[in-house]
């Protein structure tokens, strides 16, 4: 398979805090289109990776890639640097990203929040944003929310938001940390609608959840960490219905 | 009436003085407090370290002090300022200080989710902090800010040592003169009257930047 197949290349990503490794020698391969759910019980470093990915955090070594093109690199000894600031520019318009808590503008209206950053970033005009902004609040349901400030919408709302405003830079990936763990039971399935509508539309997506149905139903592969490793992937069917490692098998029957 | 009428004039003049002092200080403080504060923030040590002792100096002396330095020794030093911008220059040193460490305190409050977010929608420094965590922040110093305002406005009364005719001085002088201590209470009055205005602007701001609040 051709490189720029892969739109998120991760090669043996070493990540320390201290004495304290939490990502150790992880690879990761994500084809256009796919939709890999990454679980795993709490520190496993699952959300520590898809951080690095975005660089929120740096790797300490290995080498990404996104969209065919190298965004961190190792420089043979053990130790990685990401692009330039300016150049990285490129590489975070690749990637969207819907956090836990949202993180949406509180001092913006939902509208503004979907619109700031292409007008900022992308050098557009509040007419040229409009329309693709109001079709993503529609798809998300949220059309009358227009003018509404993020405070006044339940978090189910407000994390259709996030997902509007992430797509309202056109990404080629969609990066969600735990997007429903912050949600009330009664609102997560508002937000993993809207998500299974992305994954439908072939949309890439690298998804960390606690959500196992969705991973279930929605991904078409699953990766299991534990502990900085990548104990076990495969296609949902294989890592669900026939898990091979005990570690797998005990967080599975914890959580379903 | 007519005796109200005589102290009037001297004492409105000596209004004019305060407002200008304080309006002038007001406007200069509020870039200056926010430049420091992002210095105070800066990822080069040096620069934090000499708004630190900066800060320091500051709040460590007496106003007081501060504005006979400015009056009396850099004139010795060959720098002689006009009165009113010697009152300038000591007021504005002091209350940047102040206002930097309000709006450090302020900036610090922010969510760091807000600057992740702003991350990976490509926004650079000088657009996150000025789209996203300044307004934000602005919000959330106006109570303290609304306090060394009013302050400030009190604190101009210390210029009537420089031998300018501010309110106080006004007063004063008509008090020492007539052995009438009402111009005094007059005084009084202007500068509750100042306050009281200030007190409601900054409500409604408050107000203004608060609305996306529940």
């Amino acid at each position: 398979m051709a490189k720029k197949d892969y739109m998120v290349r991760m090669r043996n990503i070493r990540k320390s805090y201290g004495e304290n490794t939490v990502l150790k020698n992880i690879d990761l391969d994500v084809k256009k289109g796919e939709v890999l759910a990454i679980i795993g019980p709490s520190g496993s470093g699952k959300s520590t990776l898809l951080r690095c990915l975005n660089h929120l955090e740096s790797i300490d070594s290995g080498t990404i890639e996104v969209v065919g093109e190298t965004f961190a690199t190792d420089d043979g000894y053990g130790s990685a640097s990401y692009v330039s600031p300016k150049e990285e520019r490129k590489f975070l318009g690749y990637m969207g990203m819907v956090f836990q808590q949202f993180n949406l503008f509180p001092h913006m209206t939902v509208m503004e929040n979907l619109i700031k950053a292409p007008m900022l970033v992308q050098k557009k005009s509040r007419e040229e944003i409009l329309p693709l902004a109001q079709s993503l609040l529609e798809k998300v349901g949220l059309s009358d929310k227009a003018d509404s400030y993020p405070g006044r919408l339940s978090g189910g709302q407000q994390q259709r938001v996030a997902i509007a405003r992430a797509l309202c830079m056109q990404p080629e990936i969609m990066l969600f940390d735990e997007p429903t763990s912050a949600l009330d039971p009664e609102l997560t399935g508002e937000v993993l609608r809207t998500m299974r509508q992305l994954a439908e539309e072939h949309m890439t997506m690298l998804v960390v959840t606690h959500e196992m149905n969705f991973a279930r139903e929605v991904a078409n592969k699953v990766m299991f960490m534990a502990d900085g490793f990548v104990v076990e992937q495969g296609t949902p069917e294989e890592v669900f219905g026939n898990p091979q490692q005990e570690r797998t098998r005990s967080f599975l029957h914890n959580m379903l | 009436m007519n005796e109200l009428g005589h102290y009037i004039t001297p004492l409105l003049e000596g209004t004019g003085v305060t407002l200008e002092i304080f309006l002038l200080t007001f406007v200069l403080v509020l870039p200056l407090g926010l430049i420091a504060a992002l210095g105070r923030l800066s990822r080069f040590r040096i620069v934090r370290m000499v708004l630190e002792v900066y800060i320091w100096l500051m709040r460590g002396t007496p106003l007081m002090l501060q504005l006979l330095f400015v009056y009396f020794a850099l004139p010795l030093a060959g720098i002689k300022l006009p009165d009113i911008a010697a009152a300038l220059l000591a007021f504005t040193l002091n209350y940047t200080a102040y206002f930097a460490e309000i709006f450090r305190a302020g900036i610090q409050s922010i969510n760091k989710g807000q600057y992740e977010a702003a991350h990976m929608l490509g926004m650079t420094y000088p657009q996150t902090m000025w789209h996203i965590i300044i307004p934000q922040m602005v919000r959330r110093v106006l109570p303290p800010m609304s306090n060394e305002t009013i302050n400030l406005v009190k604190d101009t009364s210390l210029i009537y040592i420089l031998a300018m005719n501010d309110l106080l001085r006004a007063a004063r002088t008509i008090v020492q003169r007539e052995f009438d201590m009402t111009p005094f209470v007059v005084a009084a009055c202007f500068y509750l009257g100042m306050t009281f205005v200030l007190t409601w602007v900054f409500k409604r701001l408050e107000d203004h930047f608060g609305r996306y609040e529940l």
